[in-house]
């Protein structure tokens, strides 16, 4: 009686409200009150209220998956993942067109103001972010295939490729500021930070996706789809750097 | 001590809720609230425009009323309404599913929805509320002293709940369709749910980017917009509206989709030419939809090739939007009509849709914009063809669902009476809003003391908005009423042949078919009604 009458239970999870109410706190509301209202001391405490709220639910959220209770749409995130890519690439198309507006109305490109920017690094982080991809992709091999230490081992190679790459975006934004070239020096810096900027905010979620699955794959707790999934939006996330890179940096 | 605790129980049943029936009815009170503080807004713009000159107001605080009119009507009402109650509640219900693919990810994006309205009702109470148009176009956006932010949060929230639950729902009609549901046999209005979200998916996106460079231009000194140093003013108007046409497909495709489970329901006939309004319609509206922005810009600076163009390709819109009101018409043709209230706010739409559809055409001629643009003409136009139809197919909607949401029946002759109101008073008000427009009145204007001979034509509108407004109070007591005090409702009380009244319980529980799989006859059809197909 108790199996039957605990499978029509209402289902419950806390986590999409705290959540929510978690980013509320974080983006609009400390963004308002550092920019718009110039109230630091409320600034801070929205972050961190808001930050803690996010990294709760985000553990809750976590661990109930894993346990996969009522594995309802069990193995549906990989194919739902396409549809996310589709929404996330659109993202990029508008930066890239309004790029694209700005910079084939320029009457010469780069514009004045600009420093010279080493063509060495975007080597290198193009190097960095493939092999990244490579790793993942041995690591879900490994997953796959029951080798547990493996796994870890390839996955944690990523997550440090990953980490380096964005330490590699950040040393080189600092660089850049320090020669005077900031987000209001011209047109080409205004696309220059928001469109690497824009890419960055994708490798650090996926970092952070793959720390979700590194701490309870310590624990021996896996779950294949999720793997699977966060790799394919790795996937997608190596595949827009060609994009930025071969148009933000080697096209001037 | 029982009742305190199972109080408690309930609530937190509600809140932390995963069930997309519980889920559907949570945003439609979010998007219901909307409707009515932007309603009031509206009455309050309307008091304003009654007579010459400040009537209760300044120009300041009439921004900002325009301002949340608008983004809350589309953003908070129209959308959430009709992809988020709607095609929450019914999508798997007709498909046979336990719930969509992600329960918690539905949550999540319904209590996103949630914080967008809070952020968008902070309007209100902070200072410097934004006070540029919905449509926030830049320079001014970026130079008004209101916090563009707030805007940019509100959309940037509310995108991203459109796009996972977007997702969300497309994973569950691809995946989770009970053994018989086949493409072929599936209800219009999942069609028509499945076209609006790869819509969102492909140009949600694109309004999030815009509206976030107004943040980075106005807040970190960008330049996107900014002609002085290479950026572009027309990039923003470009971008949005690459967006928001497509939006009125996502309002215009559920909206289509429930007006005619109405129709099919209440004339008990089969859908008239299904497979041509699938594919022709909704498939050609999606297709097309990309295709026709520029349109909103033809006052803008652009050659004349571009002009001529995108008119073709919104003249051509009229073709798959004419196929849906054939479809609707034919599935009248010889039915067996009863007029419950559902299927007069479905006669309601055909109506006020035909005349928004017809007065839309004046607006694809280029040559015809540059006089019409950005008068009180277009804004009836758009009043009739998507704000009033939507609204119509959202309450049609509201009451086609009520016995299976609540258990309980309404009462029919007030809900009549209601419907009759609400019609009378948009006809009034939107029908003399063309002839204003038509005589040159400009649109989000404050005062018209440039032509007095408006006055009472501008003071016939105002009445009809009380005629509107009264109308709505009428209606929202008519669902308390039916809530609180309606007869029990047998669980499938118009007759339907669709899933979710014939195989569920008035309200479903939880797993929706009392987790037994579900078992189709060979032969059924959710419009199988004993008419030769065609």
């Amino acid at each position: 009686m108790s199996e039957h009458s605990h499978e029509l239970e209402w289902e419950t999870s806390p986590w999409p409200l705290i959540v929510c109410v978690g980013i509320l706190l974080f983006a609009p509301l400390a963004f308002s009150f550092h920019f718009v209202y110039e109230k630091p001391a409320a600034t801070l405490v929205s972050l961190a209220l808001g930050g803690v709220l996010i990294l709760i639910s985000v553990i809750g959220w976590v661990k109930d998956g894993l346990e996969d209770k009522h594995g309802w749409g069990a193995g549906l995130s990989f194919p739902a993942m396409p549809f996310f890519i589709l929404a996330e690439a659109f993202i990029f198309v508008a930066l890239f067109a309004a790029y694209w507006m700005i910079r084939l109305k320029a009457p010469h490109w780069p514009p004045a103001g600009t420093p010279h920017i080493s063509m060495v690094t975007p080597v290198i982080m193009t190097v960095i972010l493939v092999s990244s991809s490579v790793t993942i992709h041995l690591a879900e091999m490994r997953h796959e295939a029951g080798n547990h230490t493996g796994f870890l081992g390839w996955l944690w190679v990523t997550i440090i490729l990953g980490a380096v790459f964005f330490f590699l975006t950040m040393k080189e934004w600092s660089h850049l500021i320090g020669e005077g070239f900031n987000t209001t020096t011209n047109a080409y810096s205004t696309v220059f930070y928001s469109i690497t900027g824009l890419h960055a905010s994708h490798v650090f979620i996926g970092v952070a996706l793959f720390v979700c699955i590194l701490i309870p794959a310590h624990m021996r707790k896996t779950n294949s789809t999720f793997i699977r999934t966060a790799s394919l939006y790795w996937h997608f996330v190596d595949i827009v750097w060609f994009f930025v890179v071969s148009q933000v940096y080697f096209w001037l | 001590m029982s009742q305190s605790v199972s109080f408690g129980k309930n609530l937190s049943q509600w809140i932390f809720t995963t069930d997309h029936k519980r889920v559907g009815i949570l945003y439609l009170i979010g998007s219901l609230a909307a409707f009515a503080v932007a309603g009031l807004m509206a009455v309050l713009i309307r008091v304003e425009l009654s007579s010459i000159g400040p009537t209760i107001t300044n120009p300041q605080t009439y921004n900002v009323w325009l301002y949340f009119h608008g983004a809350a009507m589309i953003l908070g009402f129209q959308i959430p309404a009709l992809t988020g109650f709607l095609a929450n509640y019914l999508v798997p219900l007709m498909i046979g599913a336990k719930d969509v693919a992600f329960p918690r990810v539905n949550a999540l994006s319904l209590w996103l929805f949630w914080m967008g309205i809070i952020v968008a009702l902070l309007t209100f109470v902070v200072p410097n509320p934004p006070d540029f148009m919905w449509t926030a176009y830049p320079p001014y956006s970026i130079m008004s002293g209101g916090n563009t932010s707030f805007y940019t949060f509100t959309v940037l929230i509310m995108g991203f709940s459109s796009i996972v639950g977007g997702i969300n729902l497309i994973a569950t009609i691809i995946y989770m369709r009970a053994p018989g549901v086949t493409w072929a046999k599936l209800n219009i209005f999942v069609w028509a749910t499945m076209c609006a979200f790869i819509l969102q998916l492909i140009f949600v996106p694109v309004l999030g980017s815009a509206v976030t460079l107004l943040t980075l231009d106005k807040y970190l000194g960008t330049h996107f917009f900014d002609p002085a140093m290479g950026g572009d003013v027309l990039l923003y108007e470009n971008l949005f509206w690459f967006y928001s046409h497509p939006a009125v497909y996502v309002i215009l495709l559920p909206m289509m989709g429930i007006i005619y489970e109405i129709v099919a329901t209440f004339a008990k006939n089969r859908i008239f030419n299904k497979k041509v309004v699938v594919f022709g319609g909704f498939i050609g509206t999606t297709v097309l939809s990309g295709e026709v922005w520029v349109h909103h810009l033809f006052t803008s600076g652009m050659p004349n090739w571009i002009r001529l163009g995108m008119m073709v390709s919104t003249l051509l819109i009229s073709v798959p939007v004419g196929l849906m009101m054939i479809g609707l018409v034919g599935t009248l043709y010889r039915g067996a009509i009863q007029y419950k209230t559902p299927m007069l706010y479905a006669c309601g739409f055909i109506f006020l849709f035909l005349v928004g559809g017809l007065t839309g055409i004046p607006h694809a001629m280029a040559a015809l914009t540059l006089a019409l643009h950005d008068t009180h003409f277009v804004v009836a136009h758009f009043h009739y063809v998507i704000a009033v139809s939507g609204t119509f197919a959202v309450f049609g909607g509201v009451y086609y669902l009520f016995p299976k949401m609540t258990g309980k029946m309404y009462n029919e002759a007030l809900a009549k009476l209601a419907f009759f109101v609400l019609f009378i008073g948009v006809n009034v008000t939107f029908f003399t809003m063309f002839i204003v427009g038509l005589k040159g009145m400009p649109r989000r204007y404050f005062d018209y003391s440039h032509m007095p001979q408006l006055e009472h034509l501008h003071k016939i509108q105002t009445y009809g908005a009380f005629v509107i407004g009264l109308g709505a109070l009428l209606i929202l007591i008519t669902w308390l009423h039916g809530a609180f005090y309606g007869k029990k409702a047998p669980t499938n009380p118009w007759g339907s042949r669709s899933l979710e009244w014939t195989h569920t319980e008035s309200p479903p529980g939880p797993g929706n078919f009392g987790g037994k799989p579900l078992d189709l006859p060979e032969d059924w059809d959710p419009y199988g009604y004993g008419v030769n197909p065609d």
